[in-house]
């Protein structure tokens, strides 16, 4: 016996959680695109996309984020903070991939400095997932060493019921039992059983992969200029990866008076590692899309002991140019074989 | 023998003939629906080539690649009528000589490749002329072209409004784009800064301005922007907009031959001025 | 009580006639409303686009581009150029919702200081009448907000 909450619950739920101070969010389409939003009732919600197309991060990391406003006078210079607004979030029906990209995030945003911004909004955040039973061919949680499944990020895991009436609840955290405490009254007992997983084939041997970019040999392989032909520069991967996190600070305003903003950027750009002098050091595609598959597979496992991808696939998925991650890591494993 | 053979047979003499020393195309991609840019260097890679109506992109943008075409030496590249329309643009704004292309034009219709006659982009005039007479539009985007005409300007800002809101400034509709080959865009200039490069609707309400702007009178309305944007906004429309006006005002329609004036760099004595008070 | 709408005019003029001709409205004691801010241009075919998206962003109500009548240019064809560009840039300003009411252009010789005068007035009043720009100006402020997220 286990305990299971309904679907036909999810509006109580919601009620309950709105009145506890709750801001639920939750896989959304709208105005032909779809994302995790803020939602009022259950039925805003689409619990049947497979993946949404924006990513989790969104909500920890927006796009564009004020950090303070500056008024420069000749006696002073004035400063005024911007935190993130603390409401009490529980994102219901986050994938499993994307909770994961959290928890790849977090030593990142926490290393050396405490990145105020995104743990706030991590500390005020509950994620409920829900396990895939329903994958497409591009998504690759498996070849990671994820599952569709998998509880990293998470602080509830549901499971699909088989009968799709509603889903197995599994408590990971404290958090995510003190959220669901508030909605003791509407879960059941239950052995009902749950749903077969997503099956997803696993596409390349990540070991063997990173064994391969270890090697310093391959840093200048001809092999990046031939993957990478193609690639246009966009930031279309790196802004729906839910794991990339480079940002950019501008000043928007004038030497008295403005704001200071952290905006995303991308390793694709050409002017990301535009310096001053004109001199770009990765001055070719090739060398941007080098550094995009040695960040995650390389350097951050070396040191976070992490890769920062959690196969949800929506760079191959979006590329314009149908380039992306598991080509390129399946064109590695040959080479290493 | 299919138009796709013919086709294949034909990059792989122009390879192994070395007439050029490479050939841009259309190879598989990660699904059967999808093909993918394919840079063939010898004949065996000419054999992977597909022509057939998963073939969309316009491929020509990547004929200004840094460097490619520095050589002097000549690049065989797959194009359908909207890429011939962009090499002459190219070849019109002094970024590339056509001489240098050798084209293997075809076209499709629901559903159907055909290839095209001609090998130099100067061979295509009457299909180019054929084109501007037979402009046509889909019903289903007709009918969302007509809506947002028929809204009050209130409305209609709303309406981009809502739509430029999704953007995310990943650039990917300026990067596919043929016709931005700028080395340094308006919007990373710092120096003055025109429009904001934060992804704020304002910011991304300028940016898709700009954008528009710089294309009026160049885009060859390939799709490319719109089928790139990964946010789905429909980019197709305001290109689209922007193209009936400079033909309507200007009687121009890009990319008709390589010595055609750039519509913003030329003028006539006579130009309609409805507007001015 | 608040204070009544006073709209906000940038100018971007050419030099040689209609920043004369405003000159000439100034020295024949004409009136016209304070709303305008005029920038001075060597000519209308160096007002770019981007200028006016600037006006904008800086919370302009609405925006006058004026310059040589046709065949007066300075530089012989400055303002033919710019005619072209201004019919593209309208009909894209008119298409993603942008009044164009708030956007005028006219030409106006050093000449023609009742002309400049009595613009301005009808141009000041027609924008009074609309009332602040407040679809841009939502824009704006949400820039100067701190995100809700």
């Amino acid at each position: 016996m286990t305990k299971i909450l309904l679907r036909d619950k999810l509006d109580d739920c919601l009620t309950r959680w709105h009145a506890a101070g709750f801001d639920v969010v939750g896989p959304v389409r709208k105005n032909n695109i779809s994302q995790y939003a803020t939602v009022k009732k259950a039925g805003e919600l689409d619990l049947g996309i497979i993946l949404p197309d924006r990513t989790l991060k969104d909500l920890f990391f927006p796009q564009t984020e004020p950090m303070f406003s500056y008024r420069i006078s000749k006696q002073k210079i004035d400063t005024e903070e911007y935190l993130p607004p603390g409401r009490q979030r529980i994102i219901f029906g986050a994938r499993a991939c994307d909770a994961s990209a959290m928890a790849i995030d977090d030593p990142l945003f926490g290393w050396d400095y405490q990145d105020t911004y995104w743990f706030k909004r991590r500390n005020e955040t509950v994620i409920v997932t829900i396990a895939c039973t329903a994958a497409d061919e591009f998504c690759m949680c498996t070849s990671l060493k994820l599952a569709p499944d998998s509880t990293q990020g998470s602080d509830i895991l549901l499971r699909p019921l088989g009968d799709n009436r509603g889903w197995q609840v599994e408590e990971l955290t404290d958090r995510g039992r003190e959220a669901f405490s508030r909605i003791e009254a509407l879960l059941e007992e239950s052995p009902a059983q749950t749903a077969a997983l997503a099956d997803v084939p696993i596409k390349f041997d990540l070991d063997l992969c990173r064994e391969w970019l270890q090697n310093p040999e391959n840093f200048e392989s001809h092999f990046w200029k031939e993957i990478s032909m193609r690639c246009i520069g966009c930031g279309t991967c790196t802004f729906l990866c839910p794991t990339c996190h480079c940002f950019d600070f501008q000043d928007e305003g004038d030497t008295y008076t403005g704001i200071r903003r952290k905006n995303w950027d991308s390793c694709s750009f050409a002017l990301f590692t535009m310096h001053t002098s004109g001199r770009n050091p990765r001055s070719t595609q090739s060398a941007r899309w080098r550094q995009r598959i040695m960040h995650k597979f390389n350097y951050f496992p070396g040191k976070f002991n992490l890769n920062s991808c959690s196969g949800c696939g929506r760079c191959t998925r979006e590329c314009p140019v149908d380039m992306g991650i598991i080509e390129t890591l399946q064109e590695i494993t040959k080479l290493s074989q | 023998m299919s138009i796709q053979e013919q086709y294949r047979k034909k990059a792989a003499e122009l390879l192994s003939s070395g007439e050029v020393k490479l050939v841009i195309g259309y190879g598989s991609g990660s699904t059967p629906d999808r093909r993918r840019a394919l840079f063939a260097r010898t004949a065996d890679d000419a054999a992977l080539f597909h022509v057939d109506a998963a073939c969309d992109a316009n491929l020509s943008g990547y004929l200004v690649n840094e460097g490619l075409l520095s050589d002097k030496k000549k690049i065989g590249i797959f194009l359908k009528p909207e890429g011939i329309r962009s090499v002459n643009i190219l070849a019109a704004e002094s970024q590339l000589d056509p001489d240098q292309i050798v084209i293997l034009g075809f076209t499709e219709e629901n559903g159907t490749v055909s290839g095209l006659q001609g090998t130099q982009a100067s061979d295509f005039t009457s299909l180019m002329t054929a084109l501007k007479e037979n402009r046509t539009t889909s019903e289903k985007e007709q009918a969302l072209v007509d809506k947002i005409e028929a809204m009050t300007p209130q409305e209609r800002f709303a309406f981009w409004q809502a739509e430029f809101e999704k953007c995310i400034k990943c650039y990917a509709c300026r990067q596919v784009c043929p016709m931005c080959y700028c080395k340094r865009c308006i919007v990373d200039n710092n120096q003055p800064q025109w429009v904001h490069t934060s992804s704020h609707t304002l910011g991304n309400f300028e940016w898709n301005l700009v954008r528009a702007f710089h294309l009026s009178g160049r885009c060859v309305e390939c799709g490319g922007c719109d089928r790139a944007c990964p946010v789905n906004i429909p980019l197709r429309l305001i290109n689209r907009r922007m193209a009936n006006e400079v033909l309507d005002a200007f009687d121009h329609f890009s990319g008709m031959n390589q010595n055609q004036e750039p519509v913003l760099a030329s003028f006539k004595k006579d130009d309609p001025e409805t507007f001015i008070l | 009580m608040s204070k009544p709408f006073e709209p906000k005019i940038v100018a971007f003029v050419c030099t040689y006639c209609t920043y004369a001709g405003a000159d000439l409205a100034g020295t024949s004691r004409l009136k016209y409303p304070p709303n305008i801010r005029m920038v001075r241009l060597p000519c209308t075919g160096r007002i770019s686009p981007m200028f006016i998206l600037k006006a904008l962003q800086k919370g302009a109500d609405g925006v006058l581009v004026s310059g040589c009548h046709p065949g007066d240019c300075h530089f012989t064809h400055g303002n033919y150029h710019a005619r072209r560009r201004w019919t593209v840039f309208r009909a894209l300003l008119n298409f993603t919702g942008i009044p164009l009411e708030r956007i005028r252009f006219s030409w106006i010789s050093a000449a023609e200081g009742v002309k400049f005068a009595e613009l301005i007035s009808s141009l000041t009043e027609d924008i009074r009448k609309l009332g602040p720009f407040e679809q841009y100006k939502a824009m704006i402020h949400e820039t100067e907000a701190p995100v809700s997220l």
